[in-house]
């Protein structure tokens, strides 16, 4: 998941900095007030009924508004990561993100309506509870609310550090309007010096540091380069590390923009719960549609039209940027003189990926535990299938304006380089609304929109976490006969340990959690797809195929990734150009690896065992179960 | 024993199979197209419909638009309705769920 937050930075340097500071700030605290409001509402609408049903799953009564903008546009990550990459890589990235043309029928089509039928029939509130009682298996129930547990709370790390940094960058006065002068992200202080005292670090050593403190830099590499030439050679290496560690976290708006961040998200959690995640979430996907909209109309019309804006876009670049398999910057860049015929090297998306994607984003959206859950609490069969053109529609309005806006991103702002290719979006809605009555809140919204994303992801997963502590553990395990009055107590309890501990980790984020946080989005979906799929439609189907399903998937992609981060095999010269990036075995995706190893194991090991009992099986599927 | 199949669980599966093979034929078609028209050629072969690469419009926005009109006919005509089945009242459970 890729962040955004430094796009920010962007705004410093334009003269109408001061103005669309101050619009990037109003619309985060109209965001973080939307959001408090809407807390205040759904507590409201979740007081009726039972606590645990109303609190985690909104009464099963999502209409289609909500369950099509929130079920599968899942995090902020899509719109993050992705116009960097089509600024960077060129129309390719069209093809990359293609399959969301089928997204809405798929992700409703396939296990919408039977999934919201058993998720009643077991009277399911969370995920684990519908494969428990459809399988009449306590431990098949513990070990989905394991995995699930495993591979939110990553991802939800990896969320709070996003809005920390997008809450700091845009604190007036030291974010936006000043991030160029003395605050910048990476900075060494005396206090980090005393520290790195205590880390061991030889006085003589940090002294020759004096010069740096108090200086900020863009990024971590900046910070290297003054740190390299007031050091000797062989100290440099020695103490790189820690020197550059500490010039990461010792960073005080950081840790209140993480703090601010982690209060308002857990506490309109804590208030509204499931429906304060979903209406957010609906919240801000409306918001983002109409910014994406205005942003298209302003740019075309800078740019002079489509046309225009792909042959300009050529001149900067070079073939790759309108032919596939993509443009390779670090290729253009070392042969300036190639001619138009020239091969890239490093090839963004051959046939092989360009498969594998069409497979990933539909199949990873299905399968995805937060997905599931809000499937499960749709109203009826017609929301279900009101929801599949209403997303119909909103794809069809974001994802082609969004590579559009980008493309012609590239003509208007030729030279951004590839590590700030994230301004870009910032950086053309400060450009094309300058003028504009109004502009510099149309340039605050789109600079906030990935605050609003990041704030809503991070709901919908503490609470489903929180559900997972709850109802999964504590209420199946430690106090099966909790009166209504503890289990709220414990739900609010178990959402304020996950904010703490969110926070906790961000504070000083080590090494190996990026790691797992690459792995986790797709390894979720491997690990519940085809269970899930197993569980709606086979009636052979067994506990025992079930369980291997899930691991067999989770251990297959986990295992590709860790070979590729860990840098086992040989780098492999495709895919996108970041540091952790998984081992694609035969040029595929370790998720298609990790479908295939889940599918196998849970036909054949169902096969092999005993078949369920014939009572619950009807209980599960027949219009009249036997008695 | 299919004749009791609950209706639900038969429609369902039948529109599940569908949206598989819609989806494999968007998969088939897309990326055949782009890669056919739009992979390793000269720059002097760049033909543009509309501004677009000639490619990205056959592979992806015709493709796109066709499919956001099936998802639409498909919802409207295709997808039966049915009961999800009412939920049993919430008494004093096993498991505690109160209310």
């Amino acid at each position: 998941m890729s962040l955004i937050p430094f796009s920010l930075l962007a705004v410093s340097e334009s003269t109408a900095a001061s103005d669309v500071g101050f619009g990037a700030f109003f619309m985060l605290v109209m965001f973080i007030l939307g959001s408090v409001w809407i807390g205040v509402l759904a507590n409201r609408a979740t007081q009726k009924g039972s606590f645990m049903k109303g609190f985690f799953l909104g009464n099963r009564g999502l209409g289609a508004w909500a369950l099509a903008l929130t079920a599968t546009v899942q995090s902020g990550g899509t719109f993050m990561g992705f116009p960097s990459l089509v600024y960077t890589h060129g129309w390719i990235v069209a093809l990359w993100i293609g399959s969301y043309m089928v997204v809405p029928i798929t992700g409703f089509g396939i296990l919408g309506k039977r999934l919201a039928q058993l998720s009643r029939r077991t009277e399911a509130i969370t995920v684990p509870d519908l494969f428990r009682v459809r399988f009449g298996s306590p431990t098949l129930g513990l070990v989905a609310s394991l995995f699930i547990l495993l591979y939110l709370s990553f991802m939800m790390f990896a969320q709070f550090k996003a809005g920390a940094i997008v809450m700091k960058l845009a604190w007036p006065g030291s974010g936006v309007l000043a991030v160029s002068e003395d605050q910048e992200p990476f900075l060494l202080t005396d206090k980090s010096l005393e520290q790195l005292k205590e880390d061991g670090v030889p006085a003589l050593v940090v002294e020759k540091l004096s010069p740096v403190v108090g200086k900020g830099f863009r990024s971590a590499s900046e910070l290297t380069e003054p740190v390299k030439a007031a050091l000797t050679a062989e100290e440099f290496t020695t103490y790189k590390e820690p020197i550059i560690k500490r010039g990461t976290q010792l960073d005080r708006l950081y840790i209140i923009g993480l703090l601010i961040f982690a209060i308002t998200v857990v506490g309109y959690t804590l208030m509204g719960g499931f429906l304060a995640a979903v209406w957010t979430d609906l919240f801000q996907s409306v918001l983002m549609f109409f910014g994406v909209l205005t942003l298209l109309f302003a740019t075309l019309s800078q740019v002079g039209g489509l046309e225009n804006a792909t042959r300009k876009s050529l001149e900067h670049t070079g073939p790759g940027f309108v032919f596939g398999p993509g443009f390779d910057p670090k290729a253009a860049a070392a042969a300036p003189t190639a001619t138009a015929s020239a091969v890239t090297t490093h090839e963004f998306l051959p046939l092989s990926l360009a498969i594998s994607f069409f497979v990933v984003w539909v199949w990873s959206g299905v399968g995805s535990p937060a997905g599931l859950v809000r499937v499960m609490a749709s109203q009826n069969t017609q929301v279900i299938r009101k929801s599949i053109y209403l997303l119909s529609v909103y794809n069809l309005g974001i994802y082609l304006p969004l590579i559009v806006i980008c493309i012609s991103g590239r003509a208007l702002i030729p030279n951004l380089p590839t590590s700030s290719s994230d301004e870009i979006v910032p950086r053309l809605a400060i450009m094309t609304t300058k003028g504009w009555p109004g502009g510099s809140l149309v340039a605050g919204l789109i600079l906030a929109a990935p605050f609003g994303a990041v704030m809503s992801t991070v709901s919908s997963y503490l609470v489903v976490i929180s559900s997972g502590l709850v109802r999964d553990i504590y209420q199946r395990f430690v106090r099966p006969k909790a009166t209504p009055q503890e289990l709220r107590k414990a739900a609010y309890a178990a959402m304020i340990f996950a904010g703490v501990l969110s926070v906790a980790v961000n504070i000083s984020p080590v090494q190996f959690l990026q790691a797992f946080i690459v792995f986790s989005a797709t390894g979720a979906a491997a690990t519940f797809l085809i269970p899930a799929v197993m569980a709606c439609y086979w009636r052979r189907a067994t506990v025992a195929g079930i369980l291997s399903s899930m691991v067999g998937g989770a251990s297959t992609v986990l295992s590709l990734y860790l070979i590729g981060i860990l840098g086992i095999m040989p780098t492999q010269p495709f895919g996108q150009l970041t540091k952790f990036h998984p081992y694609y075995l035969l040029n595929v995706d370790p998720f298609l690896w990790g479908l295939l190893a889940s599918g196998t194991f849970g036909i054949v090991v169902s096969l092999l065992t005993t078949p369920p009992d014939a009572k619950l099986v009807s209980k599960m599927f027949d219009a009249e179960p036997v008695a | 024993m299919s004749s009791q199949i609950d209706p639900v669980v038969r429609t369902a599966r039948r529109e599940a199979l569908i949206v598989f093979c819609i989806w494999l034929t968007a998969l088939v078609y897309s990326v055949s197209t782009c890669y056919l028209l739009g992979y390793n050629r000269p720059v002097s072969e760049l033909k543009l419909v509309f501004g677009f690469p000639e490619w990205v419009f056959w592979g992806i926005v015709v493709p796109w638009v066709s499919c956001s009109m099936i998802s639409w006919i498909f919802a409207v005509v295709f997808v039966r309705d049915g009961e999800l089945g009412e939920e049993l009242e919430e008494t004093e459970d096993e498991l505690g769920l109160g209310g």
